[in-house]
């Protein structure tokens, strides 16, 4: 066992006499278990033997009956302080040789202080703050990590085996990801991250639903960022083409960001994907933490894909950590003069040589390497089933008045006076009809505009632009 | 010699009786006014001392002091002129008075008498003291003998109402004690199926597409709910919110009375009787908080007054400063403002309609299908925020207005005119008033729960509704009370699934800062 026995237990964290800690220097006793050099860097992974202790780990406490923490959960204890970011968790790691060990330090009189100290000796500066959540962190543990339970959200920490081996390779993994939904999906075979502005033109959301739903025909998971405009057309793309998707968030599950989307989020863990956050489910979503999990959303992926981006837009971020991660990135190139493609074009002329242009959707595919369709997916296009799924037993369900408006609606964006032209309703109808419609999310509307969405928010895009790979599906519409 | 006349003075919408004493002294000349004069007041020296000398009197050399009684009410305006001059002559002799006579109006300098702000309420004031006769400008007459109870004669100048006062001029004298309030001529507003009532006010007929917007001003002025409309430039909010003055129904009789009173008020035109046409005030957004809410030196009633039972509309509301915008809640709430300054606080009453259009946001372009929106990003969540949660609360529909393509406006289905939906408006009043007496827009609590009558389908349905928008408790009732409207218009006498379906389009862009509602 880790240096634990020394201090105490922790799980309960009843601060420690001043003496049970004059064993060692105020700086932390040398650890017991095995010191990595570069605890997040590499495959190296700090820490083995903690990581290796179940999670359920008791042992009977020398005071209060409570079980002692394992060295997992105080892993998630730390990665979920404010402002303790992978850097400063490595840090207070290596100095106190775990995490459990960093809680009990932090636990004692003056604990923000030897924390601070410890964290000199690795070279880093801990903000007075952070020490004093630190210490706050580990007086509370227990009741965070029953909020994590409550909140449904299933920490994954950089020593799980379900920790997915693409974040490993990266500089600044973050120790413990949050994920709702199946786990394994950060981990497939094939990942490609497709992301854009959060204002796209129509076009730039439907060639954003097409890829996506091309990717998840290949079997591919697709990954984005859960924002509204390209992210939010990606992930619906993907669930169309029933394919799993992963939504990785600037916030946490229980902030979710933006509230509009709380229910692709759903669809999204319902379907088979999975939702993460590097941060704890109550964290706010900030300015800061946006660019952070755009390092994220490029390495779960083995390429990023931009599809429309405006000069300053946030998926300049995700491509050049793409870049740097030695991801492919891939860019639609826009008109010029169009404000939502001048990022994707500087970034072709930026970086000549290893940004690719997205030429097609086939072209796509094979420069991906996804050309031979993984063996699932081609048994199900061997019986020509349809990737896609049955609109027209969408349209079935639907009252007669709401399959009109779903419809016109097939046809493209549309305002309150075409449906009701086209449907052939009064305007109170067609109101309430695009409520329900709504409500299914099956139709979207931003000042009096309205466009098919979730299930249906793909179909015409696919349809009309991916001939051949695909068979048709729903052509009775 | 001393002289005393009957005249009065403006308090916020009242009138206040004010009785001028003068006393001509020998001694050194003097002229001075005491009583708590505002500066209008004040001057009045000047203009008595000049309409005297130039309507062939004398102006006494002498020490002559006026006193205004009541002491310790502040008297303001130009309205008390008429009265003082005439004191004079009567302390100097130089009339003699036969019967008594209250005086009203404000004196030029060539001894013109002038029209002043709020004649009506000041003749109510005096008929109320008991005042049998009174002198007023002769321009406003008519605006005078709206009230019952005291005869009136118009004096166009200085002399003829010494003339009247002595007993020489009769002529001109209106017929005496009205029974009650009775217009002099009050057509109703008809809104023809050409034109509205005026030749600059819109028609229905020539606004095409706006399907939504359209039915969502129905509901709004069929039920006196606050609307937003919320479009870029160019799409026709300004357009659609110009037909209003055309579909609005006529006032009755109490509210004309009200806004009979505000217009004399804000004298901004000789009335010529009580006024029926519900009031369309339309301020600019660099219109200044007293512009909109009352106050300034003479404590002039303000746009929200102005617009009292009629409606307030206010053109890219974002753009109103901030103090002006959250002054908009008190009227809201209680149909009434409150204006204080040092020394004395006025209540107007203002229980006007809200319609406002905006840009959703500060290009105008958000949401646009070729995203021609150039802000930066945050700037549309910003510039909606500025409209604040409790300000959002109290407007009932939100609505959309999108830019139609010309091609799909020749497409447009033919719009119907002004006159069909006004007349839908005025079924859809008339049941409320019938029903439950007063419009659904002012319905809160037990009243509306009880005015909805929810079977136990639709209130889960509102539940659901409610919920999935995320609603606070406010935003319900909301919902249910457009729903009301909603099926008001539709002569049904419980609120049902369908327009509480409805009624969830009409709900206001996501208010705390986040993703509007365009998603996915």
């Amino acid at each position: 066992m880790l240096g634990v026995g020394r201090g105490g237990p922790v799980g309960e964290l009843t601060p420690l006499p001043a003496d049970g800690g004059a064993a060692g220097p105020p700086t932390g006793t040398p650890p017991a278990a095995p010191r990595s050099e570069s605890s997040l860097r590499g495959g190296d992974r700090p820490c083995r033997a903690g990581a290796r202790l179940p999670a359920a780990t008791s042992s009977a406490s020398s005071s209060g009956g409570g079980r002692r923490m394992s060295e997992r959960e105080a892993w998630v204890v730390l990665a979920s302080i404010d402002g303790l970011g992978p850097v400063s968790f490595g840090a207070l790691l290596r100095a106190h040789g775990s995490a459990r060990r960093v809680l009990e330090v932090a636990a004692r009189r003056g604990g923000a202080g030897r924390l601070v100290a410890g964290a000199a000796a690795e070279d880093l500066r801990l903000a007075p703050e952070v020490a004093a959540a630190v210490v706050r962190a580990g007086h509370g543990s227990r009741a965070l990590l029953a909020r994590l339970a409550s909140a449904g959200v299933e920490p994954i920490t950089a020593e799980d085996d379900g920790y997915p081996p693409r974040l490993r390779g990266i500089e600044l993994p973050p120790p413990v990801l949050f994920v709702t939904g199946d786990a394994g999906a950060l981990a497939t075979v094939r990942a490609v991250a497709v992301v854009g502005t959060r204002r796209p033109t129509d076009d730039g959301r439907s060639t954003a639903s097409q890829i996506a739903a091309v990717l998840a025909a290949a079997g591919a998971t697709v990954v984005s960022g859960l924002a509204v405009g390209i992210d939010g057309a990606a992930h619906a793309g993907a669930l169309l083409a029933e394919g799993a998707t992963v939504a990785v968030l600037g916030s946490g599950h229980a902030r979710l960001y933006p509230p509009a989307h709380a229910h692709l989020a759903r669809e999204i863990v319902r379907t088979g994907g999975a939702v993460v956050a590097e941060v704890p489910p109550d964290a706010d979503p900030r300015p800061a933490s946006f660019p952070r999990r755009n390092r994220i959303i490029a390495a779960l992926a083995d390429a990023t894909v931009v599809v429309e981006a405006g000069e300053r837009s946030g998926a300049l971020i995700t491509a050049s950590w793409a870049l740097e991660q030695g991801r492919a990135l891939f860019v639609v190139p826009g008109p010029l003069g169009r404000p939502q493609s001048t990022g994707c074009n500087r970034l072709l002329r930026a970086h000549p040589g290893e940004v690719r242009i997205v030429a097609g959707m086939d072209e796509l595919l094979e420069d991906l390497g996804y050309g031979i369709p993984l063996a699932v997916r081609r048994r199900r296009l061997e019986r020509s089933e349809s990737p896609l799924p049955d609109a027209g037993a969408v349209l079935a369900r639907l009252g007669p008045a709401e399959a009109a408006v779903v419809r016109r609606l097939l046809e493209g964006p549309a305002t309150a006076d075409s449906l009701a032209g086209a449907a052939d309703l009064q305007a109170a109808t067609v109101l309430a009809v695009l409520t329900r419609l709504e409500e299914e999310g099956l139709v979207v509307g931003a000042f009096g505009r309205y466009r098919l969405a979730g299930a249906l928010g793909g179909l015409r895009s696919v349809r009309a632009g991916h001939r051949g790979r695909l068979p048709a599906g729903a052509s009775h519409l | 010699m001393l002289a005393s006349v009957l005249s009065a003075t403006l308090h916020g919408l009242e009138g206040r009786p004010v009785r001028v004493e003068v006393d001509v002294a020998p001694g050194l000349p003097g002229f001075t006014i005491v009583g708590l004069a505002d500066a209008a007041l004040r001057e009045a020296r000047e203009r008595v001392r000049g309409a005297l000398r130039n309507s062939g009197f004398v102006h006494p050399p002498r020490r002559i002091t006026v006193n205004l009684a009541p002491a310790d009410v502040p008297k303001a305006g130009s309205a008390l002129d008429l009265g003082i001059a005439i004191a004079v002559l009567v302390g100097s002799e130089q009339v003699t008075p036969r019967g008594r006579w209250a005086m009203l109006g404000e004196l030029g300098l060539g001894g013109e008498v002038r029209r002043v702000p709020g004649l009506l309420p000041m003749v109510a004031a005096l008929a109320r003291r008991g005042a049998g006769r009174v002198v007023v400008p002769a321009e406003a007459v008519d605006e005078a003998r709206l009230v019952p109870g005291i005869e009136v004669v118009g004096a166009s100048t200085l002399a003829e109402a010494a003339d009247v006062l002595r007993g020489r001029r009769v002529a001109g004298r209106g017929p005496a004690s009205r029974a009650e309030l009775v217009p002099l001529e009050a057509p109703p507003i008809v809104p023809s199926a050409t034109g509205g009532t005026d030749e600059d006010v819109p028609n229905l007929a020539d606004v095409r597409g706006l399907l939504e917007a359209r039915r969502a001003l129905e509901i709004a002025l069929a039920g006196g709910h606050g609307l937003v409309l919320i479009g870029p430039p160019g799409s026709g909010k300004t357009m659609l919110a110009r037909t209003i003055p055309g579909i609005l129904p006529p006032l009755d009789d109490d509210e004309a009375r009200e806004v009979t009173i505000v217009a004399s008020v804000a004298g901004a035109a000789p009335l010529r009787g009580l006024v029926r046409r519900r009031p369309f005030r339309a301020p600019h957004h660099t219109a200044s908080y007293a512009a909109l809410v009352g106050g300034g030196p003479r404590m002039a009633p303000g746009e929200v007054t102005l617009a009292h039972h009629g409606v307030l509309f206010l053109d890219e509301l974002p753009e109103f400063d901030r103090p002006s915008l959250e002054a908009l809640r008190q009227p809201l709430e209680e149909g009434q403002v409150s204006v204080a300054r040092v020394g004395r606080a006025v209540v107007f009453p203002a229980r006007f309609q809200l319609v406002a259009a905006m840009n959703p946001c500060p290009c105008g372009w958000d949401g646009d299908p070729a995203a021609r929106c150039r802000c930066p990003g945050g700037d549309p969540e910003r510039y909606r925020g500025r409209i604040s949660g409790p300000l959002r609360d109290r407007i009932d529909l939100w609505v959309g207005v999108p830019r139609i393509a010309p091609r799909d406006l020749l497409r447009a289905a033919e719009p119907e005119s002004s006159a069909a939906v006004a007349g839908r408006i005025a079924a859809g009043r008339a049941r409320q008033v019938a029903g439950r007496g007063r419009l659904n827009g002012r319905l809160s609590g037990r009243a509306l729960r009880s005015a909805a009558a929810l079977d136990r389908a639709a209130e889960r349905r509102a539940i659901a509704l409610a919920e999935r928008a995320g609603m606070t408790a406010r935003a319900t009732e909301r919902l249910v009370r457009v729903a009301r409207t909603i099926a008001d218009l539709a002569a049904a006498d419980r609120v049902a699934t369908e327009h509480l379906e409805e009624a969830a389009r009409y709900r206001p862009p996501a208010g705390d800062r986040r993703a509007a509602f365009g998603a996915a």
